[in-house]
């Protein structure tokens, strides 16, 4: 058996690696050989992937776990470094270091001729290393350090091409905003030790410790900071995973070069919120109303991008609207304990939106830039192979029966039926952003594939299809987009592998979960029709609004507007709430506090100079005859004191 | 026959002796610091012997603190030395007596 650490230590020596290659040749004006650094990129998350693949094919069921050494070692907080590998863990690695490879292998065709070529892959390794220490740790500890190194290295992809403004701005927004998840999950971790101590913050010894206070009935006096901590811990996913109120960021994030988009802000990265609520599941089913809340904000947010995904004109955004839509469904089913089914859908969803993304890259990248729709069209018959990419992905995330999508989507769509009385609601707003999402899929797929051309001439004399080491790992997650979904389909009795991979993690929290509820026999065919009418519906709706000329683009490709007020309602929010309170406390602190500080400073200094100006009259005029007589005091005073004991 | 804790004083107090002497008689201001410098060392070699008198545990600590005095005096004589160069430049004079234009 192969040791754990070897997972995230294969991608960090690709750091390293990719780090002395950019380093050493930052003087050259050619920058280092592509061959060899693409192979280097390639390799070590490929090798990671394998040791992935000989770790899960010999796994027992209840995981296995790998401590290396003590982290932090105080009176106050004891903290291993520990990695738990179970069933949870390794199919997020699996397709961590999966598609990570795959989208590697793209970037070497997709980062062709860029001078930054070995900084853009160390990046990438640097990725996959925080990703795997996130997914692998088994403390919320060293889960932190991989969420930190993630946003990290969102930030350093984002603002990749710095040397463009807007791009560095979208890449502070998504840190600064990361950063304020980020203290609610430090606050959420601080919650935990003031009930128990640092111990409650591994998983393992959480788990044990919520089962012991549950059998001994104590639980319900840490229940208001268990309450709280999970309330915390979810503010923390609302930041990475873009959920309301935290989700700006993430349109911005497309400032990145697209398989970042892909990778980061599609696949993997985006999804670790969903990770962390499955795995404290045990922790949430015993905090109802908190699950409420969850259910809630992934209802609002995917409603809320389905319809922002309708004006985006840039190609990338849409698709960025999408992954916040899908990234509400996982918050929703987590919302009503299904945690096994939310991290399906983030599985099947990592296929097809890397395939969607890659797509749009290719797309991009024929067109030398050009991201906005309107200066697309007819790309059908010049990127045959691209096309079908993205229709497969197309048709995986709509939910077209058998595809990855669908599967997923279904379970979510069937569990909110049952999950209580606000069951029906809730699965009614669920199916209506369902056709929504194929409303404005439809429109990104007619806009980019079909009608005629309609961008620049020169762009139309070099339109070509992908090269090879960018059309494979497209073709290889457009199989994966059609086929994962029978990893578990509903549909078919006995294809429930991937609810029984999961259900030594979660299944002891969703069956208390459904404790006490009578679910609501329905034969899942009923949803499954639906489902298929919902995306059926919104395809013949994309089609008879979408299929007609589209008028000419003028100026830049935000959405204006109804549109505009609606995309942006949340920059205005954040706008009102953090941004211009805190312009309003600088303001004060520059210019009242720093004013008063700055006056007193100057009294003080005039005490002082007037003061010396008296003193300076003592002086005598001899220096040595001074410190004789500072000496003769001395003496003095300690004579006194021997005489009188210090009784003076 | 073992080192006497007085005798040890005795060469302290003959060190603070010659130490301020030198401070005191001396016009040129480098010999002046030295006078200083070897009054301060008195006096930490003073601390060590009263150490000694003391049982094991509490003397160890006695003959630590002195390291750490004659690291803040190494500090502090880089300052006065910097201070007197930046004097001798203003006033190009090693007497001490010189300075004493800070009255008025």
């Amino acid at each position: 058996m192969i040791p754990l650490w070897l997972i995230p230590l294969f991608p960090l020596v690709g750091t390293i690696v990719l780090a002395i290659i950019a380093l050493s040749s930052s003087d050259s004006k050619q920058g280092p050989a592509e061959s060899i650094t693409g192979a280097v990129a390639v390799l070590f998350p490929i090798l990671s992937f394998l040791s992935v693949v000989t770790l899960s094919v010999g796994m027992p069921v209840e995981g296995i776990r790998g401590t290396i050494g003590t982290w932090i070692d105080t009176a106050a907080i004891q903290v291993n470094i520990g990695f738990l590998f179970d069933g949870l863990s390794r199919v997020m690695l699996l397709f961590i270091t999966g598609i990570g490879s795959l989208i590697a292998i793209y970037s070497v065709g997709y980062m062709h001729k860029d001078r930054s070529f070995a900084r853009f892959f160390a990046y990438i390794n640097l990725f996959l290393f925080s990703m795997t220490i996130l997914v692998l740790g088994d403390s919320l500890l060293l889960t932190f350090l991989g969420w930190e190194g993630v946003g990290l290295c969102s930030y350093l992809l984002i603002g990749f091409w710095h040397t463009d403004l807007k791009n560095t701005k979208a890449g502070n927004k998504a840190f600064i905003v990361n950063r304020v998840g980020d203290v609610g999950f430090l606050l959420g971790m601080l919650c935990l030790v003031s009930i128990g101590g640092s111990a409650l913050l591994s998983y393992d010894a959480l788990n044990a410790w919520l089962l012991n206070a549950l059998s001994l009935g104590s639980i319900s006096n840490a229940m208001p900071l268990l309450s709280l901590a999970g309330l915390l811990f979810f503010f923390g996913c609302t930041g990475k995973s873009a959920q309301i109120p935290l989700l700006t960021w993430l349109p911005d994030a497309m400032a990145g070069p697209t398989p970042v988009s892909a990778l980061i802000h599609a696949a993997t990265m985006v999804t670790s919120g969903v990770y962390l609520l499955a795995r404290l599941s045990n922790l949430f089913v015993l905090i109802p109303a908190v699950l409420n809340i969850v259910l809630f904000v992934g209802l609002l947010t995917a409603f809320w991008a389905a319809i922002a995904g309708l004006f985006q004109n840039d190609i990338k955004k849409v698709l960025a609207y999408s992954t916040i839509s899908q990234l509400g469904y996982m918050f929703m089913a987590a919302g009503v304990a299904a945690f096994d089914v939310s991290i399906f859908h983030v599985f099947t969803h990592a296929f097809f939106k890397a395939a969607l993304f890659l797509g749009a890259g290719a797309v991009i990248h024929s067109l030398t830039g050009e991201q906005d729709m309107r200066r697309m069209g007819g790309l059908l018959k010049k990127m045959p192979l691209t096309s079908l990419v993205m229709i497969f992905g197309f048709l995986a995330i709509i939910g077209f029966p058998g595809f990855a999508g669908f599967w997923s989507k279904d379970l979510i769509l069937e569990r909110l039926y049952v999950s209580g009385p606000m069951g029906p609601y809730v699965y009614a707003i669920a199916l209506l952003t369902a056709v929504i999402t194929a409303v404005y899929m439809g429109r990104l797929i007619i806009m980019t594939f079909f009608g005629k051309y309609r961008g620049s001439k020169e762009n139309e004399a070099h339109i070509h299809e992908a090269p090879a080491s960018m059309l494979i790992p497209m073709l290889l997650l457009s199989v994966g987009s059609a086929f994962a979904g029978f990893l578990w389909a509903g549909l078919i009795p006995g294809a429930e592998f991937f609810r029984e991979m999961l259900a030594p993690v979660v299944g002891a929290a969703q069956s208390y979960a459904m404790l006490g509820h009578t679910a609501a026999h329905l034969s899942p065919w009923i949803f499954a029709a639906l489902g298929t009418l919902a995306a059926i519906i919104g395809m013949l709706i994309a089609w008879y609004l979408f299929m007609r000329p589209v008028p000419e683009a003028k100026g830049g490709s935000e959405p204006q507007g109804f549109g505009a007020s609606w995309t942006f309602a949340f920059d205005k929010l954040h706008e009102y709430v953090g941004i211009i309170p805190t312009k309003v406390v600088a303001w004060l602190l520059d210019v009242v506090v720093n004013t008063i500080i700055m006056k007193a400073q100057w009294l003080t200094g005039g005490i002082i100079e007037i003061l010396g100006d008296g003193i300076r009259a003592f002086q005598v005029r001899k220096v040595r005859l001074q410190a004789a007589l500072s000496f003769i005091g001395m003496a003095l005073i300690t004579i006194l004191v021997l005489i009188y004991g210090g009784l003076l | 026959m073992e080192l006497q804790a007085s005798y040890i004083q005795i060469v302290a107090l003959a060190l603070f002796t010659i130490g301020l002497a030198v401070t005191l008689t001396r016009r040129n201001v480098f010999f002046v610091l030295m006078g200083i410098e070897l009054a301060l060392n008195a006096v930490n070699l003073s601390l060590i012997g009263f150490a000694k008198t003391l049982p094991a545990a509490a003397s160890v600590a006695g003959q630590i603190l002195p390291l750490f005095t004659i690291a803040v005096a190494a500090a502090e004589a880089c300052v006065g030395l910097a201070m007197i160069i930046l004097i001798f430049k203003s006033q190009e004079s090693v007497d001490i007596d010189n300075y004493s234009n800070m009255k008025g």
